[in-house]
Parts: C-alpha cells; sequence; structure tokens
C-alpha cells in the first residue's frame, strides 16, 4: 500500500469523481484524460449517482491476505442511476439477503488495512436502501 | 491472404503439476531442449528465443530467459513477452510474425510458470490481479474468481444454463484428463462431486477452476525455406491462422457479460487468415479455467450458437469424436494451469492431434486445429489455427 498512490486515486475512491465529456455528454468512470466514447479532451468533473441496483453479485470466501480479515464478503457489479457501472462490495446486508435489482446507496468505507499499524485504503461501498 | 510460410517442427513439454525438484528456468530448459530434439535440428539454428510467463517464479526474477538458455547450452538472443494468463500464446504469436516477416528462419519459443512456491493464503489471487482491473476491481474486493462467478451467473440468466451443465465441462476435461501422461490430474471426476462441493464464489464451487501449478511447454517455428535446407526435420504442421484481440480488462466497462467479445474478434480474423469457417475445425483447445470459460469459448469460436453452449456440453457434443472435440489434453482442469506454459501447451496438443501422435487422445478425422487462450476475464484473447501435417513419415 503506496502512500502517493492513495493520495492520487482519492478523487475517484473517497469522492466517486469521474468525467463528463462536454462535446459528446457521455459520463464516465474512473476518471480519464480523454473521453472514452469520443476521444475529446473537453472533459469535465463529474460526481458519481450515489444509488443504483445490484446488476450481478456473488459471495467471496477465497481472496488475497489483507481481505481475508472481511471473508465472506458480497462483491457485486452495480449499474448507478446515471447509468455508469462499477464493481463494488455489498455491505451492512446479510449475505443471504443480497438479491439481483437489489436498490442500493454508495458508502464510505475501510477497503483493507495494511496490517494493524501500517495505512488503511477506503473507498465507496454499497448498503441496501 | 496471408502466405502460410510458418511452421511448428518441434514441441518438448514438462509433465505438469506440484514440481519442487525444479525451478522455473530448469523447467523451460527441460522442455526447450526436448523441443529442439524434436525436431531435429541443430541448437546453433536456433535465431532467437520467445519466453511467455506471467512471473515466471517466486525468485523475483520474472525474465528467465539469460538462465534458461544458459543451462541449455544454447546461445541466442532473448525476450520474455507477458500477456497474463495468454502470455505462453502471445509469445508464440510474436514469433510466429518474425518468421512470417522475413527476418527469421528458426525461432524457440517456450511459455513456463513456476506455481508451487506460492503456498502462502492469497498470493497467487494476487498475482491473478495482474489481469484484471487492479484499481477498480481487485483493490474493490473482486477477484478473478468472484468475476467468473459473474460470468457464469449472467450467462445461467441469459440462456437458462445450469449447474448440470457447467459441472459437465470439467467432468468431460477430467475424462480426457485420463488418457495425458503430463497431466496433473489423470482422474474421472463425477458431476455430483462438482455440484456437491462448497462454493467459493457462488456459483463456482471449489473443484471448478483449474489449480495452478508448475510446467513448462516449447514449440520450434521455421519457415519453408529453412524446412526445405534442413533435410532431417520430419514433420511440419501448418500455423494458418494467428491472431489476438481485446477488450476492456473490468467486466463493468463492457457491455455484454454472456460473451467475451476478444474472443470473437481473434476468431474472425484467424479464420479469415486460414480461409475456413469455424464448422471446418473438429478439434479445438480452449480456455477452461473455469467452467463457463468453455462455455463462452465454444460459442464465441463459433462452433455452437450464443446461448446454446451448455446444452452442448451436457449433451457430448464436446467429447472426443464428437462434432468438435474440445479439450482433448484434458484442458487447463485437468492438465493443470502454469500460466504461461498452459497457451504453449494447448498448440503442442493440436500438433500431436494433427500429426496423428495424440495416443489414446487421438481423433479419428483430422481436418483443421485451433487453440485459444485467454487472459483474465477476457480482456485478451489469442486464437491460433494449424493444419494437418505435411510432410509424412
Amino acid at each position: 500500500m503506496e502512500p502517493p498512490k492513495i493520495w492520487r486515486e482519492k478523487r475517484g475512491k473517497y469522492l466517486a469523481m469521474g468525467v463528463e465529456c462536454s462535446d459528446c455528454m457521455t459520463k464516465q468512470f474512473p476518471f480519464t484524460e480523454n473521453c472514452t466514447k469520443c476521444g475529446s479532451k473537453n472533459v469535465k468533473k463529474y460526481k458519481l449517482a450515489t444509488t443504483g441496483k445490484v446488476l450481478y453479485f456473488s459471495t467471496v470466501t477465497q481472496t488475497t491476505d489483507e481481505m481475508m480479515v472481511c471473508t465472506p464478503y458480497l462483491i457485486a457489479i452495480i449499474e448507478l442511476a446515471d447509468g455508469i457501472k462499477v464493481t463494488g462490495q455489498i455491505v451492512d446486508c446479510n449475505l443471504s439477503e443480497a438479491k439481483e435489482g437489489m436498490n442500493v446507496r454508495m458508502v464510505f468505507r475501510v477497503l483493507a488495512r495494511n496490517g494493524s499499524e501500517g495505512l488503511i485504503r477506503y473507498g465507496y461501498k454499497f448498503a441496501p436502501i | 491472404m496471408v502466405k502460410h510460410n510458418v511452421f511448428i517442427i518441434g514441441t518438448g513439454i514438462t509433465s505438469f503439476g506440484e514440481n519442487y525438484e525444479n525451478g522455473a528456468s530448469q523447467l523451460a530448459s527441460q522442455a526447450l531442449t526436448s523441443a529442439i530434439e524434436n525436431s531435429k535440428i541443430t541448437k546453433e539454428s536456433i535465431q532467437s528465443t520467445f519466453i511467455g510467463s506471467l512471473v515466471s517464479g517466486s525468485n523475483s526474477q520474472p525474465s528467465i530467459g539469460a538462465n534458461c538458455l544458459r543451462e541449455s547450452n544454447i546461445i541466442t538472443p532473448h525476450v520474455r513477452i507477458e500477456a497474463g494468463n495468454a502470455s505462453g500464446a502471445a509469445a508464440f504469436h510474436q514469433a510466429y510474425l518474425g518468421i512470417l516477416s522475413g527476418v527469421y528462419d528458426c525461432l524457440a519459443v517456450v511459455g513456463v510458470e513456476k506455481l508451487s512456491d506460492f503456498v502462502n493464503v492469497g498470493l497467487v489471487e494476487r498475482i491473478l490481479s495482474s489481469t484484471i482491473d487492479y484499481k477498480w476491481e481487485f483493490e474493490m474486493g473482486a477477484t478473478l474468481t468472484s468475476l467468473y462467478a459473474i460470468l457464469t451467473k449472467a450467462h445461467m440468466r441469459e440462456f437458462q444454463t445450469t449447474m448440470e451443465q457447467l459441472a459437465a465441462v470439467p467432468a468431460k476435461n477430467h475424462k480426457n484428463g485420463v488418457n495425458n501422461p503430463n497431466a496433473q490430474f489423470r482422474k474421472e471426476i463425477t458431476i455430483e462431486r462438482f455440484l456437491n462441493a462448497k462454493r467459493i464464489a457462488d456459483p463456482i464451487g471449489k473443484f471448478d477452476p483449474a489449480t495452478h501449478c508448475d510446467g513448462s511447454a516449447s514449440v520450434i517455428l521455421a519457415s519453408e525455406e529453412f524446412i526445405l535446407q534442413n533435410k532431417d526435420i520430419n514433420s511440419k504442421v501448418p500455423i494458418l491462422g494467428s491472431s489476438y484481440a481485446s477488450d476492456s480488462l473490468a467486466l463493468h466497462h463492457r457491455n455484454s457479460l454472456t460473451e467475451l467479445n476478444a474472443s470473437k474478434t481473434a476468431a474472425a480474423t484467424a479464420y479469415k487468415m486460414a480461409d475456413i469457417k469455424p464448422e471446418k475445425i473438429n478439434v479445438a483447445e480452449v480456455h477452461d479455467s473455469y467452467p463457463i470459460g468453455e462455455i463462452l469459448a465454444i460459442e464465441d469460436l463459433g462452433f455452437f450458437k450464443k446461448g446454446e453452449g451448455g446444452k452442448a456440453v451436457e449433451e457430448g457434443l464436446t467429447e472426443q469424436n464428437s462434432q468438435v472435440s474440445i479439450n482433448t489434453s484434458g484442458g487447463l482442469k485437468a492438465r493443470g494451469d502454469p500460466f504461461g506454459a498452459t497457451g504453449i501447451a494447448q498448440i503442442i496438443e493440436i500438433v500431436k492431434q494433427m500429426q496423428g501422435e495424440a495416443g489414446k487422445r487421438q481423433v479419428s478425422s483430422i481436418n483443421y486445429g485451433l487453440a485459444q487462450n485467454v487472459m483474465g476475464t477476457g480482456a485478451l484473447t489469442h486464437v491460433n489455427i494449424l493444419g494437418e501435417e505435411e510432410v509424412k513419415k
């Protein structure tokens, strides 16, 4: 876990900031210098919608060492209200209660800890509404 | 129309599995020297060596070319090519282009991986995180397995693919693997055993993924002119099509989760190069790292209609000597999956089939063969088409 990397990605992971193309109006995430649809450099910051629904999900039981403490957890592809799709965990939800099509809201949580004294990586997750 | 001037003249492969005695460079050296021996050429004929591997081994020296070649007593330039799980096929493709361009006449390709050293929890998952979107999938909590679980669910939802159909894939591949002396697992497993196993990322069960193991595979490529000048060469299998295509790393950036667009695009180009239709393929090695991988492959490569892959496997249409024999080697599932070596091992199986030397795994009518090697969840796919052996012994 590298401090410069965490700092660099704060706009996307902490604030859920993407971009909106001023030419073709496409909203996209994560932040890019060029519009991924029309290639225009004329892009401006865009804050993602904070609600959405679960498209697909799975329960993870085998993962990397830093995430093992969280298992079993739910990972999902979420379609936000503005049409942008992102991957994130579903929290505050019993494993058996997760459903495709379920409405969720974006919440700010700990993603992983680098040991008991190391850095903490934060980012968005999703909770049922 | 691409000139068909590149041939496979020799193959070498180690047994796949847990090989604690040998390091990555030793495995690579064993495969390489055995391929040179098999091709009946001198070591000095090889002009360059292309090595495909994702991490090679645990020794923080992924570029193992220098050691591998020194241990093989060969002096050639070498380059390592990394393309995730498709590193083997990627190295193969670059060598193919090298000969096609006319710059080289004889090249060696080696695929290698040494994964049994990674015994700590989560290390292989971390290695595999490089094949998915590291920042926006892996760091958010996704693993390669959980993303394949989502691909599986998408197919189940759209086409009513059943758990029984999915389990039929590894069951069939384990049955094929029994006849492969190099396979890690040479034992049949019943469909019930797959269905009753603990889920590791539902709907994917504990026995569904291919195992990450050790192994190396190597092929020697040569031009028509080189073969004419070297009378000892007694076998040449033509490469009729070789192509690759890419897609977004992250699943959430794709429009469809019921197909791998990279596989479709790469296959379309390879079929065009070979000037054949998918129906002409009667033996194929496809990337069955998870059961859904094989189902998506046989649909995307054009062997079966979209949505009918699961049914086709269940009805036995992909068994040896059926409509199209899929993964006669046992696939990644039974052979084991040392990432970089897998792509070359797939090509070797097709070469053996084209030579009529696949033993009990031999398909009865040889026509054209295909190998498909996928990185991650389909961010990159390599497709190679081989024709029947041209020099009879």
